[in-house]
């Protein structure tokens, strides 16, 4: 494997797509129940947890872009490969891709689970998984530019959803918030974490950024991805507080959907049906970047062909999505995927940065 | 191995019937001139018997001195001539239309064209029908489309590339597009395309189309076809490439995304906000086609809770003494559109008015009062269907048609997921789409945003001074915008 990906300009897209890329990676399957949460690490102070985060998602992406920015045309496989020798590389690489099915499996699951909830409860799983693997595939299959094209399209056919959260706002209560900075900051700091669970798949920064046309103008739109990301945490999480009150809150699992139970329209009622299938449009561009990114991975890793890799992709996922039933079994699953998740989107890039620069000091004093 | 001349003259007239499968159509006339033998040929019904008198035969029965060849390409005064040697070419010629004159002992025959093709003049569009603007229509006739799109597009950057198609039977084909504003390698693509072609034979631009076409296996078209000039010169205008094949009285154009399926040329006849308007009319009726008689079914079968308390009351008091489940309510009543529509478009246009109200009035009025269907569902479906008629492009109209029946189904069976399924689909779907190689969802997916200014919207022409990128046009801008603003009223002084 080298390091380096070859460019092809007809398989690469504009820079500004990165917005699209990551905040639909971002988006999915953690907004529907963040504010919940939350509020039962940091209490009514949640909205300080997420200011905090999404400062420090800034400075992630910008440590990000540093490491790629010091390659010629790298992702993360390269760079690991180059930093740690072909083998540990590779181990790292595949710990990588373990991590991203373990998301993708989450995702899935979770929204499975909410369908069940809150439109059929008798929706069999296979049904639902078979839908969502279906769509992932059939749009995989496509290529690159179809899986970014996914992405942007659904964000633009659901986007409009926030705008309906103009009626819990009118409903809201500000005395919910008080008092305000009473929480300890370790609690924030927990509330931090939960917040970088739901948040997850930042990483794709570290896939996509080989097939990035204008690499120079890569900051903007990707620190605009991730702002919107926390907009629409903060939006979520305050409109939740304030609607709720945050005792109420704590038992609301999927606080977000909850407040769609509201919104009626005089040719419409109980608008959350439509809200909570729409949500398919949102966990779909989450589905389809992350198996585009194992696909890619393994065959960057063991040059794994990749539809027969998108095939048995789909398998194992079908295979493992249908087989944990209970809901102990999800949280379970989606807090050890959350915990893997943060150590490595969150914390191992700075390791790498770190490695990067002692090279380059080295090569210098070498060099003298 | 292909019969050579020079010939003796029963030779000649014996192998020429041969070859012609002793066709009766074939006349033979010998005439002894100054002791030369010249033998005229022709087909009777495909040449101009005027003009063959009164052009070639009175000249050269007239003349004193013996002819050769190169006096009949100097005196005769028909423009449009060849010489010849292998008799397969000749007989060819004079199927299309040319007289053979064979002077005996001579290496060549001379062949003049004098074509006589039988052919109906410029009527009024029938299939693509505009309240106002240019009314006429393309004919079956290649020459007059071309007289037809020369007329409109006056201009020498217009190039109109020939290319033969076809191993039996052969059609002309020609790639129509101006020169210094189209994309080379759209150009290319088609060229390539249709030169790769071996097919027997081309029975029409709408069997070239889908022989040309990106992917056979969706119901979306790829390319426009459109029997109106002044369509087919607005887009040649734009920048796209059209294709015309002789004997079609439809003329192809591409590359196309899925938005100009839903633009009309009445759209620039009218005034900017009514043509925007317009525009947006038709892109909601179609998703309003797509969504409604699925949304029906879904909320009927399973989420009694999203439909209104009060419009459940009727709707609920209607749909009682109905036996069947609103999936098998909705599938027949579909039916009974397709088959309207149908039996319509067979039937002649007097009969049809009478189908019309047994089918619309009788068939739905009986199937409320029988306990068939519900009164809801009847307007959902009519205005479902009349939505889909409102698609400028007949094809697009038919696809948007087609798609409803699995939505149905999928809306039968799980509900809500089900149709967000097949919308997520769809949009997939479309998403892979491509038109001569170039993105079919283009201002969208890429995203261009000045194109939306003509493809989503019509906005005023001043303001329109961009072309659209995603056609990659080799001049992009159309005019200075700040010129085009400027006025100098004369009462300004």
């Amino acid at each position: 494997m080298k390091t380096n990906i070859p460019f092809h300009p007809d398989r690469a897209v504009q820079a500004f797509y990165l917005f699209f890329i990551i905040h639909t990676s971002q988006i999915g399957a953690g907004l529907m129940g963040v504010p919940r949460i939350l509020v039962l690490e940091a209490g009514v102070d949640a909205w300080i947890s997420v200011l905090i985060a999404g400062l420090y998602l800034h400075l992630v992406v910008f440590i990000m872009l540093q490491i790629l920015k010091s390659y010629e045309n790298a992702d993360i496989l390269g760079i690991q490969q180059d930093l740690f020798g072909v083998w540990i590389g590779k181990t790292l690489g595949t710990v990588y891709v373990l991590y991203i099915f373990l998301l993708l499996l989450t995702v899935i699951k979770n929204y499975i689970e909410v369908v069940q909830v809150f439109v059929f409860p008798e929706m069999p799983i296979w049904l639902m998984a078979l839908f969502l693997l279906s769509l992932m595939v059939y749009s995989i299959l496509g290529g690159f530019r179809v899986v970014v094209g996914t992405s942007v399209i659904f964000f633009f056919l659901t986007i409009w959803l926030v705008f309906t959260i103009y009626k819990p706002i009118t409903y809201m209560d500000w005395e919910h918030f008080l008092p305000v900075f009473r929480t300890p900051a370790p609690d924030l700091l927990k509330g931090v974490q939960q917040v970088t669970f739901s948040v997850l798949g930042l990483e794709i920064l570290f896939f996509v950024y080989p097939f990035i046309q204008d690499k120079k103008r890569a900051a903007l739109p990707a620190h605009a991805g991730v702002f919107f990301t926390t907009f629409l945490i903060l939006l979520v999480t305050v409109v939740s507080i304030g609607y709720f009150s945050p005792d109420q809150l704590k038992a609301i699992v999927w606080a977000t959907l909850s407040l769609f139970k509201i919104i009626s329209f005089s040719v419409l009622e109980r608008f959350d049906f439509i809200a909570v299938a729409l949500w398919m449009m949102v966990i779909i561009p989450n589905i389809v970047l992350f198996g585009w990114m194992i696909v890619h991975s393994l065959k960057r890793l063991f040059n794994a062909p990749k539809k027969p890799t998108l095939y048995g992709l789909a398998f194992l996922l079908f295979f493992t999505s249908i087989t944990a039933e209970k809901r102990v079994a999800l949280n379970e699953l989606t807090n050890w995927t959350g915990e893997i998740g943060f150590w490595i989107v969150f914390v191992y890039p700075f390791l790498i940065y770190m490695m990067i620069l002692l090279k380059k000091l080295m090569k210098k004093r070498n060099a003298s | 191995m292909s019969l050579l001349l020079p010939m003796k003259k029963e030779e000649y007239l014996s192998s020429s019937k041969e070859l012609l499968n002793q066709s009766p159509d074939l006349v033979q006339k010998v005439f002894n001139h100054e002791g030369q033998l010249i033998i005229v040929q022709f087909i009777h019904y495909q040449i101009n018997k005027d003009q063959l008198e009164d052009e070639l035969l009175e000249i050269i029965t007239k003349s004193n001195r013996p002819w050769t060849n190169e006096a009949l390409l100097n005196k005769i005064p028909i423009a449009s001539t060849k010489q010849e040697n292998k008799m397969d070419a000749i007989i060819e010629q004079m199927i299309h239309g040319s007289v053979c004159i064979y002077i005996e002992g001579e290496k060549e025959a001379t062949l003049f064209a004098l074509p006589n093709q039988e052919h109906r003049s410029l009527n009024q569009a029938e299939t693509e029908s505009l309240v106002f603007g240019p009314q006429v229509s393309f004919t079956e006739s290649l020459m007059t489309n071309l007289n037809v799109i020369r007329w409109r597009l006056d201009t020498s950057d217009l190039v109109t590339e020939k290319l033969i198609v076809g191993e039996r039977i052969k059609s002309e084909i020609r790639i129509v597009y101006l020169k210094s504003l189209a994309d080379t390698e759209n150009v290319d693509t088609i060229r390539q395309r249709i030169s790769d072609l071996k097919v027997p034979e081309v029975e029409d631009t709408s069997v070239l189309g889908q022989l040309i076409e990106d992917s056979s296996s969706t119901v979306f078209p790829q390319l426009i076809f459109t029997e109106l000039p002044d369509r087919f010169c607005q887009a040649i205008v734009k920048g796209r490439v059209g294709v015309m094949v002789d004997k079609s009285p439809t003329m192809l154009i591409g590359p196309m995304n899925l938005f100009s399926f839903f633009e009309s040329t009445e759209d620039l006849y009218m005034r900017w906000n009514m043509g925007s308007f317009i525009r947006l009319l038709r892109f909601i009726s179609m998703a309003l086609s797509i969504i409604l008689t699925p949304m029906y079914v879904a909320a009927l079968t399973f989420h009694y809770e999203i439909i209104p308390s009060t419009l459940l009351v009727s709707l609920g008091q209607s749909r009682s003494t109905v036996p069947f489940p609103p999936v098998l309510e909705a599938l027949l009543l579909e039916m009974l559109i397709e088959l309207l529509r149908e039996a319509g478009a067979r039937l002649p246009t007097k009969v049809g008015q009478t189908m019309g109200i047994v089918g619309g009035i009788v068939l739905g009025q009986a199937a409320v009062e029988a306990g068939f269907t519900s009164n809801i569902l009847i307007i959902i479906i009519a205005l479902s269907a009349l939505a889909s008629f409102t698609a400028p492009s007949y094809l697009m109209g038919t696809a948007v048609r087609i798609i409803r029946f699995p939505m149905i189904l999928l809306a039968g069976a799980w509900g809500i997921i089900g149709i967000v399924f097949a919308l997520s689909f769809l949009v997939i779907h479309l998403l892979k789409q491509k038109s001569l190689g170039r993105p079919y969802l283009s201002p969208i997916y890429p995203l261009q945003w000045g194109d939306f200014n003509e493809s989503i919207f019509r906005v005023p022409f001043q303001k329109n001074a961009e072309r659209s990128k995603s056609l990659m046009t080799k001049d992009r801008s159309r005019y200075n915008e700040s010129k085009a603003a400027e006025r100098n009223d004369v009462d300004r002084l």
